[in-house]
């Protein structure tokens, strides 16, 4: 018992010493065990009769195993070697939790073809390539057991399998391989997509999150008992885009505007009324020409383009829109200030009445539409 | 399509077969790390829990993979570039162990001076920078306060680290390419880094002594222009591979008197296991007083490559004293120089009895980029009666004009081992 308390000892020593202080619990395995080991040398054990060791399962299921395969797992070494368990029923090691009896069996597997070093680097990765061929789930649970029992060469296979498998997929696609929840709020979603093709869709797109976010806010903001009224869009994602894309440039037209008054924007409370009505219009232009879509629709979207953590505010970086549309950009906001100013009167009575019809969306308690929602109840 | 979706509940059978997210976090940035950049920041999205699973993965390779690209106008995809890294490493919240920047269309720009900057506040230890186009470009000062750096690799940079620098004490592998630096710069790196093992240097300007003193070095493999070449403290080296890309100089050979470059090159590499000598390092070997044999045979040398000229004098002198010091060869590789002009035929070299059983543990062959003459066929013949245990000989000629003519030679050629194959491999 005592030996077993050094700090180095061969696997084959360790099976001799074992089976020399438990001779009473063993079988009689042991006794021709020792018959070899007096006679033969301690080298020979290994050669002549297979040792097993116990071992339980979280599930509380015994088994024995071959102790020069089992030994191959850091964790079950450490275990007999430190602690000099696994020698009979009462003694077995017990496994980590994350290891049921299916996983220990594949480890087995892979560890008896492995722990012979007869087999060349070509059998032994082509033995691997079979091995990991397994539905995803089982796959999860075998990197699982593998890490519990520190078998790293395992831990590195199943790892890059899972690698291999994720690569290249859209987050459905992996979303429905590996179960995942699809859990993220509409908000979470609503982070900016990180441009990264320069596609100016994704440009607008970021722009219309930030709006809806903006929006999102408000509504947390004024905090309407009633229920909201759900609004079911039809349209399709293509429809969206299409717009977008430039059909009708008054999204686009927004850019410009939108820039510039970013910052005011964001202090909502400290507006004049002009300025107010100038945010105002470009947000019931962006209303009134798109719909700000659905949340499914721009999961869709999302999930078709590059996607990311949140990156940065679109509209306060310089945008490297290309010239011509710039200058198309910048053509549109003039004449729109001009159209603006000369026909004030007639634009607050068209924002007041879009104000009414747009009630369900801005759900605004307030019955004078959208400008009251912007005001600072300080201000009144 | 409805309006907004609330949150799902967690249902039990979804967290049951969700077998994925619950890994340990240490298997999940292993599993990220061997993504791309892209597919693992785009796993922010998958779900709750995948938000920020992707930001503690310690490697983070930017290359012509991440970044896909459809535009063709260079500063935009530039731009593009520099805005991806940046976010990346803006977002990315842990440790950094391996960065590696290497993308086609990047120009030396500020922007790397300040992502270096970035990731030498986090404990790297490998880092690999190849600059595909432009200039050399000048390393920040930052990168040599990375002080766990492990392994270094650069291509197309210039080094001038500051007066400061005291090296890399646990650098251990060290891969310079298309570089620039001084000479006391370049013997200070080798010399202050302690741990090093592995060196390689490939196209360097800037410096022509090698004087290479690195008590741990294992591995050195170099191919570039220089002048001299030396070791020092070099005990543990065992693969070395030396290509020499210019023709020594004309004057070299008669001025630098009759110490032998032969003698100083192996002097202090008594455990070498595997060498190549390429291009016209033979040449460089070659000056001097060559002995017939060095005074303590390389005992350990297994592998040998050497690029010849078979009608050099001096070269086949350096190789025959190469030959007849390492009895335990079991590998020889024997390469032409192709584009030397003849300056004279060199016969009976090869030709004679004295050198009996000197390839006792020979087996493999190969000889390449011979045209025939002569002094090749004496070589192989040679060769070919003096290894007991050749096991197969492999000639590759460098054309096809006189093939036939060499095979006929090769087959009159007595064979010391009745188990060799002689192959004769199409040019």
């Amino acid at each position: 018992m005592s030996e077993l308390n050094m700090a180095v000892i061969k696997p084959e020593e360790v099976i001799s010493h074992v089976t020399a202080s438990y001779r009473c619990s063993f079988s009689s395995h042991v006794l021709i065990v020792e018959c070899f080991v007096l006679e033969e040398g301690w080298g020979r054990v290994l050669e002549m009769m297979k040792s097993y060791i116990w071992i339980e399962t979280a599930d509380g299921s015994l088994q024995q195993v071959e102790q020069e395969v089992a030994m191959f797992c850091p964790f079950i070494c450490h275990e007999v070697i430190q602690k000099g368990m696994g020698s009979s029923k009462n003694h077995a090691i017990s496994l980590p939790q994350r290891v049921n009896p299916a996983m220990l069996s594949l480890m087995l597997d892979y560890c008896r073809f492995h722990q012979v070093p007869g087999h060349s680097n070509k059998e032994r990765k082509s033995f691997d390539e079979k091995f990991i061929r397994m539905d995803t789930k089982r796959l999860c649970e075998l990197t699982s057991a593998a890490d519990s029992l520190q078998l790293k060469p395992l831990v590195d296979l199943t790892s890059r399998a899972l690698a291999r498998i994720i690569e290249g997929k859209t987050p459905e696609e992996i979303r429905e391989i590996f179960h995942l929840p699809d859990d993220l709020t509409e908000e979470e979603k609503l982070e900016p997509l990180k441009n990264i093709t320069d596609d100016p869709r994704i440009r607008l797109l970021n722009r219309l999150y930030a709006k809806k976010r903006k929006e999102l806010k408000e509504r947390e903001r004024i905090k309407n008992v009633e229920a909201e009224e759900e609004r079911v869009d039809d349209r399709s994602v293509d429809d969206l885009l299409s717009f977008i894309n430039g059909e009708d440039s008054k999204g686009i037209k927004t850019s410009k505007n939108r820039k510039k008054n970013r910052r005011k924007k964001d202090q909502l409370k400290n507006t004049s009324p002009s300025e107010v009505i100038e945010i105002n219009e470009q947000e019931s232009n962006g209303l009134k020409g798109s719909d700000l879509g659905e949340t499914s629709e721009k999961q869709d979207v999302t999930d078709e383009m590059f996607a990311s953590k949140p990156e940065f505010d679109d509209g306060d970086v310089d945008d490297e829109i290309d010239p011509a549309l710039k200058e198309k950009i910048d053509r549109e906001v003039e004449d729109f200030a001009r159209r603006l100013n000369s026909d004030w009167p007639e634009r607050m009575q068209e924002i007041l009445s879009l104000g009414q019809d747009m009630k369900a969306l801005h759900h605004s308690s307030n019955g004078n539409g959208t400008i009251r929602k912007y005001t600072d109840p300080e201000q009144k | 399509m409805k309006h907004r979706e609330p949150p799902k509940l967690p249902c039990k059978i979804e967290t049951e077969q969700d077998k994925l997210s619950n890994l340990p976090a240490h298997v999940i940035d292993q599993i990220l790390s061997q993504l791309p950049v892209k597919d693992a920041v785009r796993t922010s999205i998958l779900s709750r829990k995948w938000r920020y699973k992707w930001a503690t993965i310690p490697h983070l390779v930017f290359d012509n993979l991440c970044i896909s690209v459809s535009s063709q106008d260079q500063i935009l995809v530039r731009n593009k570039l520099v805005n991806v890294v940046d976010h990346v490493l803006l977002l990315h919240n842990g440790p950094i162990f391996k960065f590696k920047l290497s993308h086609q269309d990047l120009l030396g720009v500020t922007d790397i001076d300040r992502w270096i900057l970035h990731i030498s506040r986090s404990s790297i230890k490998e880092f690999v920078l190849e600059i595909w186009k432009g200039q050399r470009y000048k390393v920040p000062s930052s990168l040599f306060c990375c002080r766990e750096l492990i392994h270094l690799e650069l291509f197309n940079c210039l080094l001038k680290p500051p007066t400061t620098f005291k090296g890399f004490r646990n650098l251990k592998s060290l891969d310079l390419q298309h570089i620039t630096l001084a000479q006391n710069v370049f013997e200070k790196l080798i010399s202050s880094c302690p741990m090093l093992e592995r060196l390689t240097l490939m196209n360097f300007d800037g410096f022509s002594h090698l004087n290479i003193d690195a008590p741990n070095l294992q591995f050195f493999d170099i191919g570039g222009v220089f002048d001299d070449v030396s070791f020092e403290n070099t005990f543990n080296l065992a693969l070395v591979s030396i290509g020499l890309y210019v023709n020594v100089k004309k004057d070299q050979t008669l001025v630098l008197g009759s110490s032998s470059k032969l003698l100083r090159f192996f002097v202090h590499l008594p455990h070498i296991r595997r060498l190549e000598i390429q291009s016209y390092f033979l040449k460089y070997l070659a000056i001097g007083n060559v002995p017939s044999r060095l005074p303590r045979p390389c005992a350990d040398l297994n592998y040998l490559s050497v690029r010849i000229n078979f009608n050099d004098p001096k070269e086949s002198l350096a190789a025959l004293c190469l030959l007849r010091s390492c009895p335990n060869l079991q590998e020889l590789e024997m390469l032409a120089r192709p584009e030397e002009t003849c300056t004279g035929t060199l016969t009976d070299f090869w030709i004679g009895d004295h050198w009996s059983s000197m390839f006792p543990q020979l087996r493999v062959v190969k000889i390449a980029g011979i045209s025939g003459i002569r002094s090749e066929l004496d070589f192989i013949n040679f060769l070919l009666s003096n290894s007991p245990v050749l096991e197969r000989v492999t000639v590759k000629p460098v054309s096809v004009d006189g093939g036939w003519d060499l095979m006929k030679e090769l087959l009159r050629f007595r064979r010391a081992s009745t188990r060799a194959e002689v192959i004769y491999s199409d040019p």
